[in-house]
């Protein structure tokens, strides 16, 4: 039951998504030549919005209906190459004209070069869990540092 | 290609940021999309990383049933427009004037922009989604600077291959 809800509520966002525009290839390449900003307005009224939602959410902490349990906000913390990460996923971001959630999106309308992208953001996504796994790469997120973290926190 | 219905980008936003909150007051769960992205990793591979995000996730694996709503929404979308639904390989009139028009290379070139956006979303934590949309809602100081990183690589990208392709 629960799945067929998580179902839903990601059918309901992908449609959202094409109506945002955000399934449009061109829109992509308008936003960064800075012809036509429909996407940097979206994902600003996107923010606004949740922003006011967020701080009522924080303010009367409601339950989730599925969960019965109050609402919890957890900010993503700094990760340790967050910049240099977010410049890369932007380089794919322009170069593939769609992002992790309208690819999947836009291979519903059709569009089969999103199957590319896709292919993609798994092997790019499996290359960094193998690195980490390996501990080939530092990863913040991986528990065994935060385990350490939490720890020395008590400890001081 | 097939044609979509688009709103006007307030509107779009607008429905987007109270599917947001909608989702969260229902389920709790902040919307993020590129995890799901491990969920779908640790479908095949045992490695410890995926592993833990599974255990992270719980046994219901949600992400996992997002994600696979959100091709639906994107046939619903292309149905509930007036024009056909093509199966197609166009990426429209602007990118396909810079890419190479064979199917297998033109492959090749999403791929990498997929390899891209997969690691750099790991390395950042987020991706649109969890950093763009649900992080700057919370005002969170890294998904801000995530934000700025991913229009600045955006940028960099599509100037560069406009300017040299175009």
């Amino acid at each position: 039951m629960k799945r067929l809800v998580f179902l839903v509520l990601g059918t309901v966002f992908g449609f959202l998504l094409s109506r945002a525009g955000a399934t449009t290839y061109d829109y992509y390449a308008k936003l960064f030549l800075f012809q036509d900003l429909q996407l940097l307005y979206v994902i600003a009224t996107a923010a606004g919005i949740g922003m006011m939602g967020m701080a009522f959410i924080r303010r009367y902490r409601p339950r989730s209906v599925l969960e019965g349990q109050p609402i919890t906000l957890e900010p993503k913390p700094f990760q340790k190459h967050l910049i240099p990460g977010s410049l890369v996923f932007g380089l794919g971001w322009g170069l593939a004209g769609a992002c992790p959630g309208t690819a999947l999106v836009m291979l519903g309308e059709g569009k089969l070069g999103a199957l590319f992208t896709i292919i993609g953001l798994v092997m790019g996504t499996y290359i960094y869990g193998i690195l980490v796994s390996r501990k080939l790469y530092p990863a913040r997120q991986y528990t065994g540092a935060v385990a350490t973290k939490v720890e020395t926190k008590k400890a001081g | 290609m097939t044609e979509v219905i688009v709103w006007s980008g307030w509107i779009g936003g607008l429905g987007i940021g109270l599917y947001a909150l909608f989702q969260l007051l229902i389920t709790g769960k902040v919307l993020g999309v590129s995890s799901g992205y491990c969920s779908l990793c640790g479908c095949f591979s045992r490695a410890a990383f995926f592993i833990e995000q599974k255990e992270k996730d719980g046994p219901l694996n949600w992400r996992l049933w997002f994600l696979l709503g959100l091709p639906l929404g994107g046939l619903l979308a292309a149905w509930t427009s007036p024009g056909p639904v093509v199966a197609s390989f166009s990426l429209g009139e602007l990118y396909d004037s810079v890419f190479p028009s064979a199917v297998w290379a033109k492959g090749l070139v999403l791929v990498a922009g997929g390899v891209l956006m997969g690691l750099g979303a790991r390395m950042a934590g987020g991706c649109t989604s969890g950093h763009a949309i649900s992080g700057m809602a919370m005002l969170n100081p890294p998904s801000i600077l995530a934000a700025a990183g991913f229009f600045a690589g955006g940028t960099l990208m599509v100037q560069l291959l406009f300017w040299i392709f175009a």
